[in-house]
């Protein structure tokens, strides 16, 4: 089993901050975000020092929640600070943006991580949609398209034209190219029969994340038959889980913590956008519609002590059948660094030790 | 660009030439710049693509000897006098330069035709051609339903899905056979490297007869080649994606290699 450590920078409002989405940006203190990045790397010079395989950064935007809106800006820090670990992006959302310019962009990273970066290509969530005008029924297409410009990118020796539905460009050609070949690890990250399928065709990995295991285990499966019904099998290596973690000395204690979370995500979209965008945003699991996720709260589906821990991944590993689990050990958002921390090194010392062979 | 709800090809007016001892027929629509085009192995069918182009060209559609209904063509020997053949029929007609489409098996003679009269052939436009293959690449075969699914990305999609007729597919399979030449063409190839016409290749990202990666071996080969890939087409990129064929059909005959200009309107408002 490999472990990736979802790091979301933790940035500590001086202040109480508005509690909508987008958060003004006028509420940005100045010395707390200077404070929040250089304490994202001792943390994650830590989390190296712990053993993790890999340090996992998203993309969201116009808020303190998750502060890395560029996820190639943060990885392209991160590698240059620490030269052992490997830097996962989970990932750039695909349909905001220039497709050829991501591939670009991963290819100097690639290069300049030397060989230590881990690609994940993704539609994004719903109210990023928001972020650059994005038409929400527009985005599945245009991650379907963007991820195969993408990868056509990396791949294609001549310069080449593309008549896509969502993109054209006359004369493509990205230098410098990806170090590995054909190109960094890469995955489609997402439940949806979509991304699966996108994965099995181009022997790609897959990423699901925060759902309970027999529901992931739906998508993964779809996925291993889609990857058989493409001549090939995916190995544990090829399945991502991102998922909440919740670890504590004892299972009271764990569920006490629990019960103490706030059941509402920090910076909500306001309501009437809320509802609209669920009703615009269609979503399915290997093909059984499920409505978006509009609330932004996500299940934690560890919890408990060490040893249930360490059960609750032997399960995981059974039924959702991921070789790496990409871990946030405590809410985003929080500004209890201190928790953070204790989790991390409980984690680190207690937990990880055991599950490296299952 | 909008598509009108008439069959597609409606406009286009029959008529016939006759060359080298065959009746040839071909379909004809538009005013403008001359736009011929050569056929697949399955024929001459008309597409969306066909309408498209001929907004804006004089598009002549021919009827290769032996395809369609006419006579079986145990002539013709090579592609290489195909292609002598429809530049003779092409010459009755009046023109003495024009712009030349050739699909699949049709981008072949269509080369062949470039390289021997380099001096009437304006541009070049290449949808999917099989002069350049990967190994074992096959004509597609079977039942009409397998054909036509090995030829569209979506055939489930399409309403009226072009099947081929098991008796003229009888008739021309001998032709193509004899006339396809191998997987890589040690005769054409060569020579490719001199036909210094603007030539654009198009792929289907889906195409499953003839594999997309066979398009970078004419850019590296020919002097003024481009490449341009039509996402989510199969091999016959008109049917599956005919406006987007021909947006970028129609600018690089207009322009040639300075297509790589965006013409593009992106102001919102003014």
């Amino acid at each position: 089993m490999k472990v990736s450590f979802f790091e979301t920078v933790r940035y500590r409002a001086p202040q109480p901050l508005p509690a909508e989405w987008p958060v003004p940006a006028g509420a940005y203190d100045r010395d707390a975000g200077a404070e929040a990045y250089q304490g994202m790397i001792e943390r994650l010079q830590y989390v190296e020092e712990l053993g993790f395989d890999w340090v996992s950064v998203s993309e969201h935007h116009y808020s303190p929640r998750i502060l890395t809106p560029s996820p190639i800006v943060s990885a392209a820090y991160i590698a240059a600070r620490l030269t052992r670990i490997n830097i996962a992006l989970l990932g750039p959302i695909v349909p905001h943006s220039n497709p050829v310019r991501i591939a670009e962009e991963l290819a100097m990273l690639d290069n300049l991580a030397q060989g230590r970066l881990v690609v994940g290509l993704l539609r994004g969530t719903s109210n990023e949609a928001m972020t650059y005008d994005l038409n929400p029924q527009e985005a599945r297409e245009r991650t379907d398209e963007g991820m195969e410009l993408i990868l056509k990118a990396w791949t294609e020796p001549q310069p080449f034209g593309w008549q896509g539905r969502y993109f054209q460009y006359r004369t493509v050609s990205i230098w410098p190219r990806p170090l590995r070949e054909p190109h960094p690890p890469t995955y489609a990250l997402g439940t949806s029969r979509e991304s699966c399928e996108f994965a099995a065709q181009h022997h790609l990995g897959c990423g699901v994340s925060y759902g309970p295991f027999e529901v992931m285990g739906k998508a993964t499966t779809y996925y291993r038959e889609q990857c058989a019904r493409h001549g090939w099998q995916p190995s544990p290596d090829h399945i991502i889980y991102r998922a909440n973690m919740l670890v504590a000395e004892t299972d009271e204690d764990a569920h006490a913590q629990l019960r103490e979370r706030p059941g509402t995500t920090p910076f909500a979209m306001r309501a009437g956008v809320r509802d609209a965008v669920a009703a615009l945003d269609a979503r399915n699991i290997a093909g059984e519609a499920r409505p978006a996720n509009v609330t932004g709260v996500l299940p934690t589906t560890f919890v408990g002590s060490p040893d249930t821990v360490v059960e609750q991944v032997r399960r995981c590993k059974e039924v959702v059948g991921a070789g790496v689990l990409d871990l946030s050990l405590h809410p985003p958002g929080s500004g209890d660094l201190d928790s953070l921390m204790r989790a991390l090194e409980l984690f680190g010392k207690k937990v990880l030790p055991r599950i490296r062979d299952i | 660009m909008a598509l009108s709800n008439q069959q597609p090809g409606s406009s286009f007016r029959e008529g016939w030439v006759d060359a080298d001892g065959f009746r040839i027929r071909y379909m004809e629509s538009g005013q403008g710049a001359p736009l011929v085009h050569l056929h697949g192995a399955g024929g001459l069918r008309l597409t969306f693509a066909h309408d498209l182009l001929s907004r804006r060209h004089r598009v002549v559609a021919f009827e290769m000897p032996g395809f369609g209904q006419s006579p079986e063509n145990t002539k013709t020997q090579s592609m290489r006098e195909l292609a002598a053949t429809m530049g003779r029929a092409i010459g009755t007609l009046g023109l003495d330069t024009f712009n030349l489409m050739g699909a699949s098996f049709g981008g072949k003679t269509a080369l062949w035709l470039a390289l021997e009269a380099p001096e009437r052939v304006r541009a070049l436009v290449l949808e999917a051609p099989a002069a350049i293959r990967q190994p074992g690449a096959a004509s597609p075969s079977g039942s009409p339903e397998e054909i036509a699914r090995a030829l569209y990305a979506h055939p489930e999609r399409l309403t009226d899905l072009p099947l081929p007729d098991p008796a003229i597919r009888a008739k021309t399979q001998p032709l193509v056979q004899r006339l396809r030449g191998p997987d890589r063409d040690a005769e054409l190839e060569p020579r490719l490297r001199g036909l210094a016409t603007p030539t654009l290749v198009l792929f289907g990202t889906l195409d499953r007869v003839i594999a997309p990666a066979m398009g970078r071996v004419y850019r590296e080969l020919m002097p003024n080649c481009h490449l341009v890939f039509v996402y989510d087409a199969g091999h016959v990129i008109s049917t599956d994606r005919p406006e987007a064929f021909a947006e970028v059909t129609l600018d690089f005959l207009d322009r040639h290699e300075a297509f790589v200009i965006s013409r593009a309107e992106t102001l919102i408002h003014p």
